[in-house]
């Protein structure tokens, strides 16, 4: 079933912390919603979940509204960042507890139990308490107590922060693979724009209280809409233009020629730090100009550069050279070449 | 979309009536409604009878009584009296905390518990035990040829200090504990005398401790009864002016009208202390790191004579009850004797089990109802949870003999229809209940804040309706705690006086009580055996909760408060 939110608005006294949010998440698939702290993502997935109440909105899945259900009535599973398994009971006896709520028969939980212990690969610590397992092993039993029940939604809040890199890693590919497996609807709250990346199908970058942009992950990075989204979405060099009154932008003195077209409004383009070419000196052509080189910071597998348009001294372009690229020295003179193709017209 | 369109899906219950809600609101009830009749009503009828004189509904009651000079002479005895009493007090808790918290004195664990000895006894132990030491018949005056007269202002002043000094001990222990290391280091690399430290470094540190053991140890003082009965002589208090109007002549309004003098200054003293709570806990940040004390000879040999002075000026007052719990007739005839603890008094031994029933009843009540209450206004919400809360801490701003009187004058009323419980153990369990509340209430919400909201929402999430969460979940999780809240219910109820003292009769007479009127006759031996009673079970039942907390792991739970 789809999942439907339509203009959910959430004030915290004179926070407004969601301004009407609307989205659709397509039955099956893992969304990330991404953001820096207080975005409002947490309190969407909330209000999502129902531990929030909206003040304003609707929420539908498949042709149920459900923003008056309760949370308890709702059938989602969630995980939360803390793992918040029940700290007196064992992890079988977390696992249990969703099916003891909805009344399944004694040999039906034990059953699920240990099917969904069997799955995370945990069946050696059944009766652990939750003290006594690692930080992962926690988190794939509070995963096993939210898919047991078998929910039609699972809400995940950013679940792997409060864990260390190599198990972050290794959980991410298992979740996925499991959500896969299971095909349940997911949502995933993060503020890690690679977790988001390596996970999802359908990225949600949230600032405000509003939705910033929504796409695949390889939409939202070569085509940002907003300079927020460039920026939060790995990193993007910012130039400032004029709008010329043929319509064309002009950054250091040149108009530039673009793969789409400008508004009259526009004021800013991006442009990947790998997408700028580094010229010879004296090369010509469409968007090319002479510049000199400022700072080189060599990286291995890349060489970081940064370079100035000599018509734009206060402009420094990020240039990304991958491989063992011959780099130029600090001061050198050489020219930039912005492709058409990569420049994006940003707002 | 409603949801008739899907015969196959049985309606989600909404509104009112959802299953929580309406156990919310069930909850709710079954704390408010107690609340009201228990705790509101009595302290309206307190404020009712002030007002209610002969000439109908005036403040004549107030100009009569303002108008007497006997009253302001009662006023400025409380008054000199409460605040000799705390200076002394804060002043001595101050330096023994000290002592023990930035010196090496030895066997600090043993003085830490000493100090926190009165807590055990009713409060006019220490008159008791004073009078046993410097009275008419005491062993400075009989024994050792001096010629002191206890009596009277001194001492009440010195008795109250000595009940009030485990309470400001407390406080200002707590306050010293924390010291950001740091301070210390750069003010000794600065050059500073241990002086200049103590005046720039530690007292701006504990001020607010100091000014929170100030209010707390007036409050107890100005409305303590029994010390002032026992020694006080001629000297009379505000306090005991109330049971003389009271019991002695039986009039409820100007009774009533001194009770609301007492409940001034004990709530502005809560007001006040509560402010200032709220702004100690910014002194120390996640940087801090921890004072290291390292011995210095002469620093600690004086620390250590000043807390032996006073721990064993604490314990020859608790010593000397004791000894004469087990003399023939003190100071007659000191053969050694077990007769007193035969109990041939009126009523026997029954004081003291009423005293173990009604504080054993009342911890179990009282963890019921203060406990609920703390989680209704947690995990409940309702357009009633902010008043819930407020009136939740009201008591601790009522002292107990006006509490106690708001009882009398609430439930002896033939209107009220909940009178049949005055006159039984019933209405003495729960007077302790609400007389106790605001610490019971705090201690279980903190609890409640450590553990945090989030097991309630993941239990919520995986479909638990709220009772199953709460019986599941927060309790098992809570219950040290609550055992904790139980002890300190019957730790107070066995030792209080001034609250359950117009609620008894022969029937339901308690220990404390018994103490006072064996004191008042001049049964001191026999008096003596009472309070060595009440003082076993109170440490024998610490024992035995701290055994059970132990066996179960948890170490970390504090019983003492």
């Amino acid at each position: 079933m789809d999942l439907s939110i339509r203009g959910i608005v959430k004030r915290f006294g004179p926070l407004t912390a969601l301004d009407s949010v609307s989205l659709d998440v397509p039955h099956g698939t893992f969304v990330c919603f991404l953001g820096p702290s207080g975005c409002g993502k947490t309190t969407l997935l909330r209000v999502i979940a129902g531990l929030e109440l909206a003040d304003a909105g609707e929420i539908r899945l498949g042709e149920r509204d459900l923003s008056r259900t309760p949370a308890r009535d709702r059938n989602f599973g969630v995980v939360f960042q803390s793992y918040s398994l029940f700290p007196n009971m064992s992890a079988a006896k977390n696992i249990a507890y969703g099916l003891e709520c909805r009344g399944w028969s004694k040999p039906a939980i034990a059953e699920r139990v240990e099917a969904m212990l069997k799955l995370i690969q945990l069946a050696d610590h059944a009766h652990k308490l939750p003290a006594q397992l690692s930080g992962g092993q926690q988190q794939r039993v509070a995963l096993a107590r939210a898919i047991a029940p078998d929910p039609s939604l699972l809400l995940l809040d950013e679940p792997l922060s409060a864990l260390d890199a190599k198990v972050r890693e290794e959980l991410r590919t298992e979740i996925r693979a499991l959500q896969r497996r299971l095909g349940i609807t997911t949502i995933m709250v993060t503020h890690d724009q690679e977790e988001a990346m390596s996970m999802a199908d359908l990225v949600i970058v949230m600032n405000g209280g509003r939705i910033e942009q929504a796409g695949r992950p390889v939409d939202l990075y070569a085509a940002p809409q907003t300079t927020f989204v460039a920026n939060f979405m790995g990193r993007m060099n910012l130039i400032s233009v004029n709008i010329a009154a043929d319509g064309r932008p002009v950054f250091a003195g040149m108009p530039l020629t673009l793969a789409g077209t400008a508004q009259a409004t526009t004021r800013t383009l991006g442009i990947r730090p790998e997408a700028v070419w580094l010229l010879p000196a004296g090369a010509e052509g469409d968007n090319i100009f002479p510049a000199t080189v400022r700072e080189v910071v060599f990286l291995g597998n890349i060489t970081r550069v940064a370079a100035s348009p000599d018509a734009a001294p206060d402009t420094r372009l990020a240039i990304e050279l991958h491989g063992a690229a011959t780099a130029p020295a600090i001061g050198d003179a050489v020219a930039v070449a912005l492709p058409a193709a990569a420049l994006r017209v940003l707002t | 979309m409603t949801a008739a369109a899907h015969p196959g899906e049985a309606p989600a219950p909404t509104g009112f009536f959802s299953s929580d809600r309406f156990a919310g609101y069930l909850l709710t009830a079954a704390v408010l409604l107690p609340m009201l009749a228990f705790l509101v009503l009595p302290l309206s009828a307190i404020l009712l009878y002030s007002l209610r004189g002969p000439g109908g509904i005036g403040l004549e009651n107030f100009t009569h009584t303002f108008g007497a000079p006997r009253f302001w002479t009662l006023v400025v005895n409380s008054v000199v009296m409460s605040v000799v009493s705390t200076v002394g007090t804060v002043v001595l808790a101050y330096g023994y905390a000290y002592g023990l918290a930035r010196a090496k004195v030895p066997f600090t664990g043993l003085w830490r518990i000493v100090a926190l000895l009165p807590l055990f006894a009713p409060s006019l132990v220490q008159a008791q035990g004073l009078i046993l030491l410097v009275g008419r018949n005491g062993v400075f005056n009989r024994f050792l040829g001096f010629d002191i007269d206890i009596y009277g202002f001194w001492g009440v002043v010195i008795s109250n200090l000595l009940a009030a000094f485990p309470y400001a001990f407390l406080i200002l222990s707590a306050a010293l504990a924390v010291a950001d290391g740091r301070l210390y280091e750069s003010a000794e690399a600065l050059g500073a005398r241990p002086l200049r430290i103590f005046r720039t470094v530690t007292l701006p540190a504990t001020r607010y401790g100091i000014a929170a053991a100030c209010f707390v140890s007036f409050t107890l003082v100005i409305t303590d009864f029994g010390n002032p009965m026992v020694i006080g002589g001629d000297f009379n208090v505000l306090a005991t002016e109330v049971y003389n109007q009271v019991i002695g002549q039986a009039q409820f309004g100007l009774g009533a009208v001194i009770g609301v003098v007492l409940l001034l200054p004990a709530a502005l003293g809560k007001i006040i202390e509560k402010r200032i709570a709220r702004k100690q806990h910014a002194l120390i940040t996640a940087q801090s790191k921890p004072l290291v004390i390292r011995p210095a000879l002469g620093r600690d040999v004086a620390w250590s004579a000043f807390v032996v002075a006073v721990g064993v000026l604490i314990i020859s007052v608790l010593a000397i009850v004791i000894v004469a719990s087990f003399v023939r007739l003190w100071p007659y005839n000191m053969t050694l004797t077990l007769r007193h603890y035969e109990f041939d008094v009126q009523n026997g031994t029954a004081p003291i089990w009423n005293s173990i029933f009604v504080s054993f009843a009342s911890a179990i009540a009282g963890v019921a109802l203060a406990g609920l209450c703390a989680i209704v206004v947690q995990k409940v919400r309702t357009p009633l949870s902010g008043p819930l809360s407020l009136m939740a801490i009201l008591p601790s701003a009522v002292p107990g003999m006006v509490l106690g009187l708001g009882y009398v004058l609430a439930f002896n009323a033939a209107a009220n229809p909940l009178n049949v419980l005055y006159g039984s153990f019933a209405l003495i369990i729960i007077l302790n209940v609400y007389y106790n509340h605001s610490q019971a209430f705090l201690i279980t919400s903190t609890s409640l804040n450590q553990i945090g909201g989030s097991f309630d929402e993941a239990s919520t999430m995986l479909g638990a309706s709220m009772t199953r969460t709460l019986g599941k979940i927060t309790l098992p999780l809570i219950w040290p705690t609550l055992l904790g809240v139980g002890v300190f219910y019957f730790m107070r109820s066995m030792v209080s006086l001034s609250a359950v003292i117009f609620l008894i009769n022969p029937s339901t007479q308690v220990a404390a009580v018994s103490v006072l009127q064996l004191s008042d006759r001049g049964a001191v031996n026999q008096a003596a055996a009472f309070s060595v009673c009440i003082m076993a079970v109170v440490v024998g039942c610490l024992a035995l909760v701290r055994l059970v907390l132990v066996a179960t792991g948890h170490r970390n739970i504090t019983l003492i408060r």
